[in-house]
């Protein structure tokens, strides 16, 4: 079996003439943490939503464990052990938390289809989601609906659910972005917590968060791959402070 | 005590006291009441939990009583074999027009609209087989067995006890893994996709599980009505359907009647002395989107929310 979790083989993504992925070739090893860098406009959701399915690629190849997966649906992916977050809070809001983290269980299980049975008889899926809430600090919360969550609150909830269906492979688009310094470091915590077996690829703006919790990073610019190496590398790259700061 | 168990046997009671205490007349409008409420069920099986706003409902109910008329008074099928072909007729149909669910919003309106004429155009026009306008006349009292149910408090009593396995079963349904999916999809799509479902497939059987139902109400109103022409497939029965969902309260189990007891009551009552009987039900349908748009039943939660104070 291959000893990478995600090969992207020269994935690009064109919208109406727009290349906003431009023949991006990466690949993470499985347990590494991976961070994507790049100013606004740079391609990093279009190559997540690329990744994860949500976008169909132009041209390339999506890769996981060794097999591609470049036609396999989103959902697929998802039982294939993909867990993702949105960079705009996805959950569903007219939900109370405990139902949201109950569909996050089922998804990527046959059980999803079973008409036969209340879902909250199942005490031993809801014991589960009750110990899943508490990881992510959400305890006490279970029966709150969504919408009367704090947009904080609904981060950590987004977490859980990306959680839920045990992935191998784990894609956090801004995690941190709209919550406050105490609520980002919080977060950071939580994740910087999760068990190394997990395969992370993060999007994340601050500095501070991302390079504390990447092994290695890559920077895209304007579709195309700048940077790929170690944290301590990138802030003194001379093109990857090109794009930031202007040319000095 | 639980509020919810001392109200369905308050209900119960209610309704099966119906017969003893009830003119032949609210009888038959009650019994009418009950076979309507199922079909505003069936349609807000996909409305109020998957989000779906279906327009051809009256199609799969038709295509059930007629399947259900041409076999008893055409080739004298018994009721039992008779009942379950209609079942199995607006099932199948209903099958077919779930493909409608690869749409959605305003074109999912449109095409299951389109769906729902086609089916009612073939009842009003392939009149050597449907009876065209006149529809199919003399259909017999059903008989299960060697009992017949003739009399109209005997056949509410049918009604009666069908709807109660009926709702038995759609409370499981909708409170299974399966309904929680499709109150998540209504709420997400994109979320539930990357969560692993298979929306689309989730939508499907919904939707087949929705014309069951409704077809179901079908063989109950063929039986109800002893005859059936193109009306029962008409656009107006479909949206009447959406409108007691809506007006009741969507998403639940008891406003479906609830709407449908509002608009057959006014619909006899007011159409006895005020001939544009339909004006009245659109003021009704404006009122309710503008001060209850979650119907009946909300209005009765917020009141009882209200009632136990902004807690919380």
């Amino acid at each position: 079996m291959s000893n990478f979790a995600i090969e992207v083989d020269n994935v690009s993504k064109t919208f109406a003439g727009l290349r906003a992925v431009d023949s991006v070739s990466l690949s993470i090893p499985r347990g590494e943490r991976r961070v994507l860098l790049g100013p606004n406009g740079a391609g990093k959701t279009t190559l997540f939503h690329c990744i994860s399915g949500t976008h169909q690629p132009t041209a390339g190849r999506i890769v996981m464990f060794g097999r591609d997966i470049s036609r396999v649906s989103e959902n697929g992916r998802t039982t294939l052990g993909m867990g993702r977050t949105f960079q705009i809070s996805n959950v569903c809001t007219d939900l109370t938390v405990m139902e949201n983290l109950l569909l996050g269980m089922l998804g990527t299980k046959s059980q999803k289809w079973s008409m036969f049975r209340p879902v909250a008889s199942d005490s031993q899926l809801v014991g589960k989601a009750v110990a899943s809430l508490k990881e992510v600090g959400l305890q006490g919360r279970e029966n709150e609906e969504v919408k009367y969550l704090s947009y904080g609150e609904r981060r950590q909830l987004e977490l859980a659910l990306a959680l839920s269906s045990n992935p191998r492979v784990l894609l956090l688009d801004e995690p941190c972005a709209g919550l406050s310094p105490s609520e980002r470091q919080h977060f950071s915590k939580l994740v910087s917590g999760l068990s190394r077996e997990i395969t992370l690829l993060m999007i994340e703006h601050d500095i501070d968060v991302a390079l504390a919790l990447a092994d290695k990073v890559t920077v895209l610019h304007r579709g195309k791959m700048i940077f790929d190496g170690p944290p301590e590398e990138v802030q003194k790259n001379t093109d990857v402070k090109e794009v930031y700061f202007g040319r000095l | 005590m639980n509020y919810r168990v001392v109200g369905i046997v308050v209900l119960a009671a209610l309704l099966a006291a119906v017969p003893s205490v009830a003119s032949e007349y609210w009888l038959v409008l009650f019994t009418q009441i009950l076979i309507f409420g199922l079909l505003a069920l069936s349609a807000d099986l996909l409305l109020g939990h998957a989000g779906l706003f279906s327009l051809c409902h009256a199609a799969f109910f038709a295509v059930s009583a007629y399947t259900v008329a041409i076999l008893q008074t055409r080739y004298g099928v018994s009721t039992i074999p008779a009942s379950l072909a209609g079942l199995c007729m607006g099932t199948l149909l209903a099958a077919v027009f779930a493909s409608a669910v690869r749409t959605r919003g305003v074109y999912f309106i449109l095409i299951t609209l389109a769906f729902g004429y086609i089916v009612w155009g073939v009842a009003y026009r392939w009149a050597s087989f449907t009876g065209g306008d006149n529809g199919v006349t003399n259909v017999p009292a059903p008989a299960l067995g060697g009992l017949q149910v003739v009399s109209k408090a005997h056949y509410y009593y049918f009604v009666l006890a069908v709807l109660a396995i009926c709702l038995a079963s759609y409370r499981i349904l909708t409170t299974s893994p399966f309904g929680l999916a499709l109150r998540g999809i209504k709420s997400s799509e994109s979320r539930m996709r990357s969560l692993g479902y298979r929306v689309g497939a989730h939508l499907y059987v919904a939707f087949v599980i929705s014309g069951f139902y409704a077809s179901l109400a079908g063989v109950l109103y063929i039986y109800y009505n002893r005859f059936v022409n193109p009306v029962a497939a008409s656009f107006p029965i479909s949206v009447e359907a959406i409108l007691m969902a809506i007006i009741g309260g969507t998403g639940t189990m008891l406003g479906p009647f609830i709407g449908s007891g509002i608009i057959l009551i006014l619909r006899n009552w007011v159409s006895g002395f005020f001939h544009y009987y339909t004006a009245v039900l659109g003021l009704i349908f404006i009122a309710t989107v503008l001060w209850a748009p979650n119907g009946v039943m909300g209005l009765i939660r917020s009141w009882r929310s209200g009632n136990r104070g902004e807690g919380a």
